[in-house]
């Protein structure tokens, strides 16, 4: 009997040790590493038929915090789907939940990258134009 | 001791088990049932639509001891439209891949919502075709069919199939956009017009086509509405009165296999069209290419539409393109 008793003790330890956190979690479940890293590694633009509006790849300035597009001339530029690439455990705030309207062309959007350790926030500005 | 038996008991329930589970069952052709079988399938796939086709495949066979078929029979709940019949051949598949025919008697013969076959040769199996021509009666309702085979010894077999809904949209297929001639396309009609005729009837007129290669922009086969600003319509000379305001949103993987006759498994249906958000769309789509699309809202708000283009053409004659559209009524 106190063998079984002691089995059973065990086995609730076991249980309590392997439920344990080993690492925070933010609000979205996401994880909260150690790493300081906070840049934008990659930008698409997608029109409203998904597909790139871009004429050539982003320019991405980490230190001025920067992205440059040049976009297709007769692009859509109320209904644009933007994708960012972010360093390894870094999320973007606010978060882009559908399509974006970038017609304003003299006020650039702006996003902020989070680090993986959620210390470090650097707000990047998008700036669109449009190929005439 | 008691614990042993029953572990003991176990453990020869479980072989017995594993033993049962081992064994090897022969396969053995199924015995044909001695009366008058059918079967079907449906061949055609997405919204059935006005205009379009629902197409069967109805199988009957009887052991040929008992006898032989003696006719087939459909009868459609809402008369098929011109076109409806029920193919008199059977099919075998050649060496090649292709279908070989074989009649089983005269060609079907359709007399209001009936349409039949009658066999005038010694066929005691055979699966014949209907092709069923969705006619503008069924609009918005549901349509069923009863199957039925008769066999020379008296017996009579039945297979029922729907309520096939009918769906509302109307479709047009292949209308070739001309730049320069040809060019305006009437969402309401779903025809394309020259000049003369938007000119005489400028409200109806929702997109323009155009065709241009300027020097440093990509512009090629594009597709706006009389009130795109002017650098959408480069070089282009509007006839006076046209006003609409289409809204226009670029698809470029919505290939409708009903329009685009291609191996993609898409369909656009009425719910497709009626719940298409058109908030904020543009008025212009620059820049469209084969396979792809434009899904529009006129500018009265009575038709949704989706156009898909087809091909492109831009030869040093000939720019053009030939597109196929669906178009629901919403209002």
């Amino acid at each position: 009997m106190k063998r079984i008793l002691l089995i059973q003790l065990i086995l609730v330890l076991l249980v309590v040790v392997s439920c344990k956190k080993d690492y925070p979690m933010d609000d979205d479940g996401l994880l909260i590493t150690k790493r300081a890293d906070c840049y934008v590694s990659n930008f698409e633009l997608l029109g409203a038929d998904f597909q790139t509006v871009r004429t050539k790849a982003a320019t991405i300035d980490t230190t001025a915090q920067t992205i440059n597009v040049e976009v297709l001339f007769g692009t859509d530029l109320k209904n644009l789907y933007p994708q960012f690439t972010l360093v390894v455990d870094a999320v973007l705030d606010p978060k882009i939940v559908g399509k974006v309207d970038f017609s304003d062309l003299s006020k650039p959007k702006e996003w902020t990258v989070v680090s993986g350790n959620r210390k470090v926030r650097k707000t990047y500005k998008v700036f669109l134009t449009v190929k005439q | 001791m008691k614990n042993i038996r029953f572990k003991i008991l176990m453990s020869l329930t479980l072989l017995v088990l594993c033993l049962g589970a081992c064994k090897d069952k022969e396969y053995a052709i199924p015995t044909a049932l001695d009366k008058l079988q059918n079967d079907l399938i449906k061949r055609s796939l997405g919204p059935n639509i006005v205009g379009g086709t629902i197409e069967f495949a109805y199988a009957a066979a009887i052991l040929p001891e008992k006898g032989k078929l003696s006719s087939m029979t459909v009868e459609a709940s809402i008369a098929g439209a011109t076109g409806t019949y029920l193919d008199n051949r059977f099919f075998n598949t050649s060496s090649s891949g292709a279908d070989v025919g074989t009649a089983v008697g005269d060609p079907s013969v359709t007399t209001g919502k009936s349409t039949s076959v009658t066999y005038t040769g010694n066929f005691s199996a055979a699966t014949l075709r209907y092709f069923y021509k969705i006619p503008e009666e069924a609009r918005g309702k549901t349509v069923t069919f009863t199957f039925t085979a008769k066999s020379s010894n008296g017996e009579t077999i039945s297979y029922q199939s729907g309520p096939h809904e009918i769906r509302n949209q109307d479709m047009v297929l292949d209308l070739v956009a001309k730049d320069g001639t040809e060019c305006y396309l009437s969402i309401a009609d779903m025809k394309m017009y020259d000049a003369a005729f938007a000119t005489a009837n400028p409200g109806k007129i929702d997109l323009i086509y155009l065709y241009r290669a300027p020097a440093n922009v990509t512009y090629l086969h594009s597709l706006v509405a009389p009130t795109a600003d002017a650098s959408y319509k480069p070089t282009f000379t509007m006839p006076a009165g046209l006003s609409n305001r289409t809204k226009i949103v670029k698809a470029f993987t919505v290939r409708d296999q009903q329009l685009s006759r291609i191996q993609y498994g898409v369909f656009v249906d009425d719910v497709d069209l009626r719940t298409k958000d058109f908030a904020d769309a543009p008025d212009f789509a620059i820049n469209v290419k084969a396979e792809g699309g434009v899904w529009v809202q006129t500018a009265d708000g009575v038709y949704n539409a989706y156009v898909y283009i087809n091909t492109v053409t831009n030869t040093a004659s000939v720019k053009e393109m030939k597109i196929s559209i669906k178009r629901l009524k919403i209002k």
